[in-house]
């Protein structure tokens, strides 16, 4: 890897070893696949993915799928940023889509509004005194149960010295078993109308877009950023060159657990409910966003860039497959061969690029 | 003195033991909404019967797992055993392990596939799954045609997760119901899986919306896809008294939908009562005596009109 903004471990930079930036692969692969949606769409279905045909609207494209393609991926997506940063430190989290499930039953659990069509809430968790709370009480709620579970897989990580793979994965089963024992299984509903607000219409979609950018800028203009990549490439070097190894994992670790608290808050007030069973399989997408967008398993190498992009393959495959009405039984099988397609292309670009240079 | 107290708790164990009833619990799923009400049915059950212990496990939606604990519940002599199964084509195991042991075993809420070969001493308990999906699926045609729409009305299917069976079953019922000639007027558009969940409902019905399609009913496999797809139509700006909207399960958030004039049709299962009926089914099989094969415990149809009879 002869990028110089993530080059660590003594690489100079070189012009003549510069390629193409990754990202602009992984931007090559989503036009790839929406312009074989559009040529299947106008031979099967006499549509267009991405352009209105029916006069439906007055700009040119069709918006309503525009916005549902990044809407079905960003609460996934916002988790994936924690993902993508735990994964550029050589790290792994397995638990975010458990820790969305329990922080999603507590957070919910204050958020809920005392009466429900003239008839008490007949979902409320505690007494008459913790219904119709201000909206903020969830919300920091919601965060600091995330950031309580990233503190403990931080600690399990950098202190204890515990392979991520296993610390998150217990952090995984804990999390889940704390979901369903929060209400003993029962879903939560029916929030108050300012929480209802959080997650509703494009809300995910600025929440998740802004923190994007924020975490872009955080990724690639700050300390913090360069030490993540630092650690990730060569952590005894990291430790070498003087960064505080084990407090720069925690902090990482604590912002994904953050971001899994966030992305909780807003699913539940999109759905208006919280369910046990929330966020399962959400740690396996957001991980597949990341290295769609070309995040390296092995740590280093890899941006937000290229993850917010591989989110918005996800949802415009999925949204193609429902254009394209693909039975339900052959989505998940194309979806896998995608994803496996994407890495196995980037790793053989890689190696060219490697040979060439 | 340890030895003293080792052997006290070993008798105060093996008393308690004598005692009570013990029946071993293995459930699908502990966090599944429908199974849940199942449970508490159970353990309210339990707490309004003398001499009857419950041990509930949760296998997770794992098949090896729940033979484990029903082997498991067999080695530490447990008098019955109930099994909600995780997949009903892997129950033939159980009921060989359990007549092996002469322990009676109840199946609850899914259909053993050996139903026809199920050994003495055991026995199934539910509703029967075909009435839910048909009973939700003609109100729904009665209902369209009520708003004069049998000239022609279109519908979208959400579907359960694909290898379940109440989701097949749903969705066959409902394809049967739109083949009758009274109901044959409604096409269906398109059926997808969202499996159970309302958020995947949420998505996969905003992508239906997008197409541009008129459309006249949705028929979510359970309430939650229903409420999910009626989210999105809400979000959409799609008037709730244009479409008709029906489900399965009649979950209080479902009841509420239909208090807010949304959902239209849903059904209810009494799970609470499957629950507290195998219970009643293991212990008579402990006593040794006749139990039928099959015990249903029937659906009832929900409606805007009867909805009070469901609101606690």
């Amino acid at each position: 890897m002869s990028d110089s903004s993530q080059g660590t471990g003594g690489l100079t930079y070189d012009k003549s070893k510069r390629q193409w930036p990754n990202e602009l692969n992984v931007f090559a692969a989503l036009i790839l696949i929406i312009v074989v949606f559009e040529i299947l769409g106008a031979i099967f279905m006499g549509q267009s993915l991405l352009f209105d045909t029916r006069d439906r609207f007055d700009s040119i494209f069709n918006e309503a799928r525009l916005r549902i393609i990044i809407i079905q991926v960003a609460i996934v997506g916002i988790l994936a940023l924690g993902v993508t940063q735990v994964i550029i430190t050589a790290g792994i989290d397995l638990s975010s889509g458990s820790v969305v499930g329990a922080t999603a039953m507590i957070a919910m659990s204050f958020a809920q509004v005392a009466e429900v069509n003239g008839g008490p809430n007949p979902k409320a968790i505690f007494g008459p005194a913790f219904l119709d709370l201000p909206v903020v009480v969830p919300v920091i709620v919601g965060l600091a149960v995330g950031m309580m579970a990233g503190f403990i897989n931080g600690i399990l990580v950098a202190y204890s010295r515990i392979p991520p793979f296993i610390a998150t994965l217990g952090m995984m089963l804990f999390a889940r078993g704390v979901a369903q024992w929060w209400s003993l299984g029962n879903p939560v509903s029916f929030p108050t109308e300012a929480y209802a607000v959080i997650g509703a219409g494009m809300n995910p979609v600025i929440i998740f877009l802004a923190l994007a950018a924020l975490f872009h800028f955080i990724m690639n203009y700050t300390v913090y950023g360069k030490h993540t990549y630092a650690i990730g490439s060569n952590e005894a070097a990291a430790r070498m060159s003087g960064i505080n190894v084990p407090r720069h994992l925690l902090l990482v670790y604590v912002i994904a657990g953050m971001l899994a608290g966030l992305a909780a808050v807003i699913l539940t007030s999109k759905n208006l409910t919280a369910q046990s069973g929330m966020g399962l399989s959400y740690e396996l997408e957001a991980i597949a966003m990341a290295v769609i967008g070309g995040v390296s398993l092995f740590g280093g190498r890899g941006s937000i860039i290229g993850t917010v992009i591989g989110a918005l393959i996800i949802g415009v495959i999925t949204s193609g497959f429902t254009f394209l009405r693909l039975g339900a039984f052959y989505q998940e099988m194309v979806l896998g061969c995608i994803i496996v397609g994407a890495v196995a292309l980037d790793q053989w670009q890689q190696k060219r690029a490697a040979a060439r240079a | 003195m340890k030895k003293f107290l080792m052997t006290a708790g070993l008798t105060a164990l093996l008393a308690t033991g004598a005692m009570a009833q013990q029946i071993g619990v293995s459930v699908a799923r502990f966090d599944d909404n429908g199974l849940t009400v199942m449970r508490n049915g159970m353990t309210a059950h339990e707490a309004s019967l003398d001499g009857v212990s419950l041990q509930i496990e949760d296998a997770t939606d794992d098949v090896a797992k729940q033979l484990d604990q029903i082997n498991n519940f067999i080695a530490s002599g447990v008098d019955a055993i109930i099994v909600n199964a995780v997949d009903t084509n892997a129950t033939e195991a159980m009921s060989n392990a359990a007549a092996a042991a002469n322990v009676p075993l109840v199946y609850v809420n899914r259909q053993p596939i050996n139903m026809d070969t199920l050994p003495d001493g055991q026995a199934f308990v539910a509703s029967n799954e075909i009435e839910s999906g048909t009973l939700a699926a003609f109100r729904m045609c009665q209902d369209l045609r009520a708003q004069g729409k049998s000239g022609g009305a279109k519908a979208y299917m959400l579907m359960g997760q694909l290898s379940n069976q109440a989701a097949v079953q749903r969705s066959k019922d409902f394809h049967d119901v739109i083949g009758m000639d009274m109901c044959n007027f409604i096409t269906l558009i398109d059926e997808q899986t969202a499996n159970w969940s309302r958020d995947e409902a949420q998505d996969l019905m905003t992508n239906w919306i997008s197409s541009g399609e008129p459309f006249d009913a949705v028929f979510g496999n359970n309430d939650e896809m229903a409420i999910g797809a009626i989210q999105a139509m809400k979000a959409a700006g799609i008037s709730m008294d244009d479409v008709v909207v029906g489900g399965v399960d009649a979950t209080s958030d479902a009841l509420v939908s239909m208090q807010a004039g949304e959902m239209d049709v849903t059904v209810f299962q009494d799970l609470a009562g499957q629950g507290a009926g195998s219970i009643d089914t293991a212990i008579a099989l402990i006593n040794g005596e006749e139990v039928d094969k099959t015990v249903f415990i029937p659906f009832k149809l929900v409606t805007p009109e009867n909805i009070g009879d469901f609101l606690q």
